[in-house]
């Protein structure tokens, strides 16, 4: 990691918000907060999942992440209604259906399980919103300075094709030489468009290959300039998120909470060792929002400081 | 110290019989400012292209290129990368990454240089550019100038000795080519940048440089420093065309004092040799016009619902079988009026009719058949392989402007020139004999020679009935082509006029000629009418 700029651990007074840490920190605890909600189908673990992700996205997008709470929550729901329809596993039946039992179990699992995907989901939407093209380069390349150059060519290359396919096609409309009153007619003309689109992007790579072998590509080994600097902070994230992770996927492992659906539901009787694992689970997804929290905070103090 | 050396230099591209280049020898001093002119097919690119390593195409190449002091070939990768830098022509081609800060990090990268020194010089360039506020901005969403601005910043970052730049603003608006053109300048006054430049307009170039080498049909013909080359130019008029109106002005009488080269000089020189006791160039014959050919009426547009309106309530009325010229800033709105007039855009308020009949009124795009419009990048117009394709597919082989393009029927349309890229695609525009013609930017990326043509032959379509409306920057070329002019600001048309009052009433939209003579002549816009003033008030 010699290549990236070292600072030393301040103060506490930091003004960096979550968004802000290193991608890699932020990554290492995406990953510590989605992966026991996708491994434990526990409730009250799901439970807590969900809220920190809400609150993420709340903290990111403020009032607009009200709207999409409502949607997260049809999947438990459909779960909850949908899942005992077609599984009838399970001892607490509730009512027929043409002779076929509707479960309590099956519905509680039904909600589980969508809860479990709402969570998941969560995860990703505030992971896509923060992890911006910029942060996933840095990321790869950390594994490959090619891979991450591949990578930033390639979201060069979308945008500049799609623009000019539709100018192509605009160009042609104008010129007035093309009929386009059949379907064969439009047809031709895709082709058309396809086809001088294809030359273009070959005369277009000639040039572009010129002016990456001009600025000296290929003579030998790359390095890779990264934008994002390295804080004692960012080593503290990693960290907590490994430390609290490992702790609640250990406790899983040893059955220290847990919940048995069929034939019967019955959860792990509360214990210390449960309630630590909760305790630890809950730390770790709602570390984001206590960073940005304190960061208004300490902001708020400044401001009425001076 | 010569940092450039070049010895008799020919050069041959494989499978072809003549030479691209003959027995050319030049030197650069270091802190030089080299321009190279001359016209389309001289060998500018071929030559530009022996000086860069890297970009040398294979063929046959006799005599010595030096590079302080060193063969150009024996020198290492690293340093011909870094020390010898080369800009190009098109701004969006040339850039490899998707953000700014990556695209001025990847020349550095490429030479393994590590992260943290990277970041100090990145920074150093970003701030001397000014363009510390686009940093972190995806480059797509830049102007072309920024984005040029952004390739000379890629190129700087590795601290080169030479800067060679291949006619980098043939596809800017004239404010960005100036502004280009200064920083250029500025690298080579303030950091002693040796700089090799080729260009077809030089009005911005001449002042700044201090040599010029002009080549015609590969070979050298002039050679030395700006003011000695350019009084000896008279008979060259390929590259006299590309010339500042104060150069070309010169040309056309025969005194013996120093040349003018800026339009302050061309002014003195005026006031110096002739007379205003008849300042005025002859009344030019009005031309009547028939009905409406295209009229725009209370037009509004804006591209997105939260977007600011781009037309606002924009009205003109061009009349059967007249020029007529749109000028006017960037993001003024030219260009979308013009689309809109062509049925690409629909205003959301406002009425667009072509010879008098709504536009809503004509069904399946029918109004295509009276209409046809070339778009600003004409490469976007080119579907085939070879010219003579191209041709025969928009069924134009009786057009006037084949003559011009006989001579290329076999070659790809890519590997035209700009000017004959532009007369093919118009070409092709007027093969479905519409009644109207709309042209964006006519004269991007074309050389002056070329655009002499351009119009005559827009004249002779004009004087054969069709109509023509021209959305362009290039007042110079309004002036001479145009029956009237309109200014085009913030959505709409604010004034409309004959070109000669309209250019003579502008301070800044006005010709370089008007400029010149300002206060001293009345109303003269183009060469031609301040030639006819000089030689009335000739003694």
């Amino acid at each position: 990691m010699s290549e990236i700029l070292t600072l030393p651990l301040r103060s506490l007074k930091s003004l960096k918000r979550f968004e802000d840490y290193n991608p890699i920190a932020v990554f290492v605890f995406f990953a510590g907060a989605i992966l026991p909600a996708m491994f434990c189908l526990d409730i009250i673990l799901l439970l807590i999942s969900f809220a920190g992700g809400m609150s993420l996205l709340f903290s990111l997008k403020g009032k607009a992440a009200a709207k999409s709470l409502f949607l997260y929550l049809i999947v438990p729901i459909a779960g909850f209604i949908l899942n005992p329809l077609f599984y009838h596993n399970g001892k607490t039946v509730l009512f027929l259906i043409n002779d076929t039992p509707i479960t309590f179990e099956s519905a509680f699992y039904g909600m589980s399980a969508g809860l479990m995907i709402t969570a998941v989901l969560v995860w990703f939407r505030a992971f896509s919103l923060i992890m911006t093209s910029d942060r996933l380069l840095y990321i790869f390349g950390a594994a490959s300075p090619k891979l991450a150059l591949i990578l930033s060519m390639t979201l060069r290359y979308i945008p500049l094709y799609t623009r000019q396919i539709k100018k192509i096609r605009m160009a042609s409309k104008a010129m007035g030489l093309y009929r386009e009153d059949t379907l064969i007619d439009r047809l031709r003309g895709s082709v058309r468009v396809f086809s001088a689109m294809v030359t273009w992007g070959l005369e277009n790579g000639v040039i572009t290959a010129d002016s990456m072998s001009a600025r000296g590509y290929g003579i030998g080994r790359r390095s890779r300039y990264a934008i994002f600097g390295w804080l004692a902070f960012d080593g503290l994230l990693i960290a907590a998120s490994a430390i609290l992770c490992a702790g609640v996927l250990v406790g899983a492992g040893f059955y220290a909470f847990g919940f048995e659906y069929y034939p019967e539901i019955s959860a792990v009787p509360i214990s210390a060792a449960s309630c630590l694992c909760y305790a630890a689970y809950g730390i770790l997804v709602f570390i984001p929002v206590f960073i940005n929290i304190k960061e208004g905070l300490t902001w708020r103090s400044l401001q009425s400081e001076t | 110290m010569e940092i450039v050396t070049v010895r008799n230099l020919s050069f041959t591209y494989p499978l072809r019989g003549e030479k691209a280049l003959t027995d050319i020898s030049f030197s650069v001093e270091s802190g030089d400012y080299l321009a190279v002119c001359g016209g389309t097919g001289s060998g500018k690119s071929t030559l530009l292209y022996m000086l860069k390593k890297e970009l040398t195409p294979r063929g046959d190449l006799a005599g010595e290129i030096l590079f302080e002091g060193k063969r150009l070939a024996e020198i290492g990768d690293k340093d011909s990368a870094c020390k010898i830098g080369y800009v190009m022509q098109r701004p969006e081609q040339q850039l490899v990454t998707d953000k700014v800060w990556h695209e001025l990090s990847f020349g550095l990268e490429n030479i393994n240089v590590p992260s943290n020194v990277i970041h100090r010089k990145v920074a150093e360039m970003a701030s001397y550019f000014g363009i510390e506020g686009w940093f972190e901005m995806p480059v797509d969403s830049l102007s072309g100038g920024q984005k040029q601005l952004l390739n000379l910043a890629a190129v700087m970052v590795m601290n080169p000795k030479v800067l060679i730049l291949d006619e980098p603003t043939a596809q800017l608006d004239p404010v960005a080519a100036v502004d280009f053109l200064e920083t250029v300048a500025r690298l080579n006054r303030d950091m002693g940048i040796t700089v090799i430049l080729v260009e077809h307009r030089l009005e911005h170039v001449l002042p700044q440089c201090n040599k010029l080498l002009v080549l015609e049909d590969g070979r050298a013909v002039a050679f030395g420093k700006t003011r000695s080359v350019i009084s000896s130019l008279e008979k060259n008029e390929q590259v006299l065309a590309g010339m500042p109106a104060a150069v070309r002005l010169y040309n056309s009488f025969h005194f013996t004092d120093e040349c003018p080269i800026s339009t302050g000089e061309g002014s003195l020189w005026i006031r110096k040799h002739f007379s205003n006791r008849d300042p005025r160039p002859k009344e030019k014959v009005k031309r009547s016009f028939a009905g409406p050919a295209l009229e725009l009426k209370d037009l509004w547009f804006k591209y997105g619902r939260k977007e600011h309106d781009v037309l606002r309530g924009t009205a003109l009325t061009v009349y059967e079988g007249e020029i007529f010229c749109i000028l006017g800033g960037n993001g003024s709105g030219k260009s979308t009026a013009l689309s809109c007039a062509a049925g690409l855009l629909k205003p959301y308020h406002g009425e667009v009719r072509i010879f008098g009949k709504n536009i809503s009124e004509y069904k399946n795009m029918l109004w295509g058949r009276e209409l046809s419009m070339l778009p600003q990048d004409v490469q976007t117009v080119f579907l085939k392989n070879t010219v003579k394709e191209e041709l025969e597919d928009s069924g134009a082989c009786e057009s006037l402007s084949v003559y011009d393009l006989k001579p290329l029927l076999d070659s790809h349309p890519y590997d035209l020139s700009g000017g004959q890229q532009q007369l093919l695609a118009l070409t092709k525009a007027i093969a479905s004999r519409p009644r109207l013609l709309l042209l964006d930017e006519p004269t991007k990326g074309v050389d002056t020679y070329t655009k002499e043509r351009l119009i005559g032959l827009l004249k002779q379509y004009r004087d054969e009935g069709m109509t023509l409306v021209i959305v362009t920057h290039d007042a110079e070329f309004a002036a001479q082509i145009a029956d009237r002019c309109a200014l085009f600001f913030r959505g709409a048309v604010t004034s409309v006029d004959a070109p000669e009052a309209f250019f003579s009433e502008n301070n800044f939209y006005t010709t370089a000629v008007n400029r010149m003579t300002r206060d001293y002549f009345d109303g003269c816009v183009t060469l031609d009418d301040v030639k006819e003033v000089c030689e009335k008030n000739h003694d």
